[in-house]
């Protein structure tokens, strides 16, 4: 099973977006501990999409499935133009505070902190597809990393 | 939903979700604080790189004018993004008990 809804374009729906995936997260019984970075992963994702695909109107839709001991989330981003986040340059989180920037920040967290994301283009159709994955195993080395 | 409170001298209590539907309005209350202050983080459930960047603008114009922006009563998941993200190099962050 899949939960899926659409999302307005605009940061008001985040709010919405959290609710539901706590739905979600309940319907699939996927792993609670996960929610939080999979609200932080799907949070970074779609305020790209608002900010970068600004030639859509359309609706962006939101797919959440439970997969053994974790979650995969599809993000899918209609009439839009290629915008491979996926591609964009590491930020380096090591410079001294005069040369920091904060963007490019939420994707460094989720490469950091999901187990995988994928980009897909359909030219045809001018649709983006943005999928990640987070399990449990992953999570719980990221808690004793962090210590 | 996210609230800035004054919590005593120097001394500000953030509570709820820090995401970009909040980032504007927290950095114009923000933009407000001056010298040495301290975010109390007990009450934040989350942070995205939304509220990254007001923390980082902050950070910025506070030590410009020598005063700074501490972080205290940090939960073990805000210091693990806090960690991934450098901020562990650029804020004091005081853990919580």
């Amino acid at each position: 099973m899949t939960a899926c809804r659409l999302f307005e374009r605009t940061f008001d729906s985040l709010p919405a977006i959290v609710a539901f995936t706590a739905d979600a997260f309940t319907s699939e019984r996927i792993d609670p501990s996960l929610r939080t970075l999979v609200d932080l992963a799907i949070e970074e994702l779609f305020t790209n999409m608002v900010k970068y695909s600004t030639g859509s109107k359309a609706d962006v839709r939101i797919e959440i499935t439970g997969i053994d001991r974790g979650v995969e989330v599809t993000l899918i981003d209609y009439d839009v133009d290629r915008f491979d986040v996926t591609a964009r340059p590491e930020v380096d989180v090591n410079l001294p505070i005069e040369q920091r920037r904060p963007g490019g920040l939420g994707l460094h967290l989720i490469r950091r902190l999901m187990d995988s994301i994928q980009y897909e283009y359909a030219e045809s159709s001018r649709q983006s597809r943005i999928t990640f994955r987070k399990t449990a195993a992953s999570n719980a080395a990221d808690q004793n990393k962090g210590g | 939903m996210l609230t800035f409170d004054h919590a005593g001298p120097g001394t500000v209590a953030v509570k709820g979700r820090f995401d970009a539907a909040q980032a504007a309005a927290a950095q114009a209350f923000l933009d407000g604080v001056q010298g040495t202050v301290t975010l109390d983080c007990s009450g934040l459930e989350y942070i995205s790189s939304a509220g990254l960047g007001v923390l980082l603008k902050t950070q910025k114009r506070l030590l410009a004018s020598g005063g700074k922006l501490r972080l205290s009563r940090v939960s073990q998941h805000l210091r693990d993004i806090f960690s991934y993200s450098g901020f562990d190099q650029l804020f004091e962050i005081e853990p919580a008990q």
